[in-house]
């Protein structure tokens, strides 16, 4: 649907096409592909790792699995890997779609080499706030609580940005631009961007920075430097929930 | 759940250090059935199997003979979100009864199940306990149920152990005693020559009845010298009985007391 929208929108407003110009028309699949990034991806997969663990203990099908010869650490790796399997297959098939409703709206579409480097780059971006609610979701454990506390962090982060954004701007005072490098929301908007504007035809690179305002304003940084940040914010968040899953017990919460 | 003390060994192994195989054999039924909505009989023994490394060959087999046990059989392939409460307490103890585990836990198995249901699993548990040979660990509040069915029992309150035990060494070091209900018209004839009875310790006299309870010293059968004096008396008697609420007045004696047997 997200990677479809677009275009249907873009194909019924005739200032909107105006406003394009052709030589950009093969290269309109990246709207569908990163439109998405900021806002929905990150949504989706809040929404899937806060409930993976809390809906289980609310549920009591975690005593119940646990109860059998599987152990805590495969328990908890399965529940990780399934939720983050099903965000990716979500990232695959919001580019698929973007693509092939492109191709249905634009016609011809050009430069899918970069396809596999940015879905990798998505799915690794979506590590970040996919961990942080799958810790939440263990720390909680009350699914309604995960999903408010999860998608809180993910909007106050993204905010806080836009904020200190706006003051940087404004003041010209480097220190505001730092904070921001450094917060959450700032590493999952600008990988996939900084990785496919080296990767596409400069042509694309106007239409890449519109999109970038648009998916919440991705920060000017370095793609190791993202990559180290996700990583960063994703194993601090796995520890602490893999370590607080180990040493506490696991009962039924009855809501 | 981590031990704060004490230790725990299933079949010699430590279910926290080697789970896998300390669990292996293991079947358990929580008081509250967790069990996916979305799922049939089949496919959540199917999934369960596949735990316990049941061999494939033998899956399709273990799923119809556990089923059948549990009189689930015409509902292999309906969604358990289709089940009324009793099915899906029949399918909770399946879950437990596949793979043909010698230690059971069983935790209030009962709870949803009608009265005949009720009657089916007790028989269910008493024939795996005789041909598997193995343990069935079983938790209810139901103190008749505890009674008719277990050889040993052991009394939680409040986290802490009050006894442990077979039932009969239980209720011996508990109460010292039994009681003998005795139901007689007119009963006033044959109260003090009960009382004389050697091994009647008390006799209490129900309200307004023809109902007179008797505390027997345990291992003493006085029954025979009950319904000879009853008869001596000149009152009819109608019914001579233990009661069968042993357990469950160990339990309110073993509370008022609150020490550990």
């Amino acid at each position: 649907m997200i990677g479809t929208v677009p275009y249907v929108g873009l194909a019924n407003l005739h200032h909107a096409l105006s406003l394009i110009p052709s030589s950009d028309y093969p290269y309109l699949w990246v709207a569908g592909v990163f439109l998405p990034q900021g806002l929905f991806i990150q949504f989706t997969a809040i929404l899937i790792a806060a409930g993976a663990m809390s809906e289980e203990y609310e549920q009591g099908t975690a005593e119940l699995l646990l109860s059998k010869p599987v152990t805590k650490a495969e328990y908890f790796f399965g529940k990780f890997l399934g939720g983050y399997s099903l965000i990716a297959f979500i990232i695959l098939l919001n580019m698929v779609l973007a693509v092939i409703s492109a191709t249905v709206t634009f016609g011809q579409q050009a430069s899918f080499s970069v396809l596999p480097g940015v879905f990798v780059a998505q799915a690794y971006a979506a590590l970040l706030f996919f961990t942080v609610a799958f810790m939440i979701g263990e720390l909680i454990r009350r699914s309604s609580l995960s999903y408010i506390f999860s998608a809180a962090l993910f909007f106050t982060s993204t905010i806080f940005g836009l904020y200190l954004s706006v003051i940087f701007t404004l003041t010209g005072d480097a220190f505001y631009k730092q904070v921001q490098l450094y917060i959450p929301s700032s590493p999952i908007s600008s990988l996939p961007l900084l990785y496919a504007s080296g990767s596409l035809p400069s042509g694309v690179a106007s239409l890449l920075g519109t999109i970038e305002g648009l998916a919440g304003g991705a920060v000017e940084t370095s793609i190791p430097f993202s990559i180290l940040l996700i990583l960063v914010y994703f194993v601090a968040a796995f520890i602490v929930a893999f370590v607080f899953f180990e040493t506490s017990d696991v009962s039924r919460k009855v809501s | 759940m981590r031990p704060t003390s004490g230790s725990v060994s299933v079949r010699g192994l430590d279910p926290v250090s080697e789970h896998r195989k300390a669990l292996v054999n293991v079947g358990y039924s929580p008081e509250l059935p967790n069990i996916q909505t979305f799922l049939t009989p089949r496919e959540l023994l199917a999934l369960t199997a596949e735990e316990l490394i049941v061999p494939k060959a033998e899956v399709s087999h273990e799923i119809a003979s556990t089923l059948e046990i549990v009189g689930l059989t015409e509902y292999t392939n309906v969604k358990v979100s289709k089940l009324s409460k009793g099915m899906v307490q029949r399918l909770s103890i399946a879950q437990a009864l596949i793979g043909t585990p010698d230690l059971l836990v069983m935790d209030e198995p009962m709870i949803g199940l009608d009265p005949a249901g009720a009657a089916h699993f007790r028989e269910v548990f008493r024939r795996i306990a005789k041909e598997r040979g193995g343990t069935i660990f079983l938790s209810s509040h139901i103190m008749s149920e505890v009674e008719s069915l277990c050889t040993s029992v052991c009394m939680i309150h409040r986290g802490r152990m009050l006894f442990n035990g077979t039932i009969k060494e239980t209720i011996g070091n508990v109460l010292g005693s039994t009681f003998l209900i005795v139901e007689a018209e007119p009963v006033e004839n044959c109260l003090e020559s009960i009382r004389g009875i050697s091994g009647v310790e008390e006799v209490r006299r129900m309200d307004g009845s023809r109902t007179v309870e008797l505390k027997v010293t345990l291992g003493k059968d006085v029954r025979p010298n009950v319904a000879e004096a009853v008869i001596r008396s000149g009152a009819k008697l109608y019914s001579l009985s233990y009661s069968e609420d042993l357990l469950e007045r160990t339990y309110l004696e073993a509370l008022k007391k609150g020490t550990n047997f």
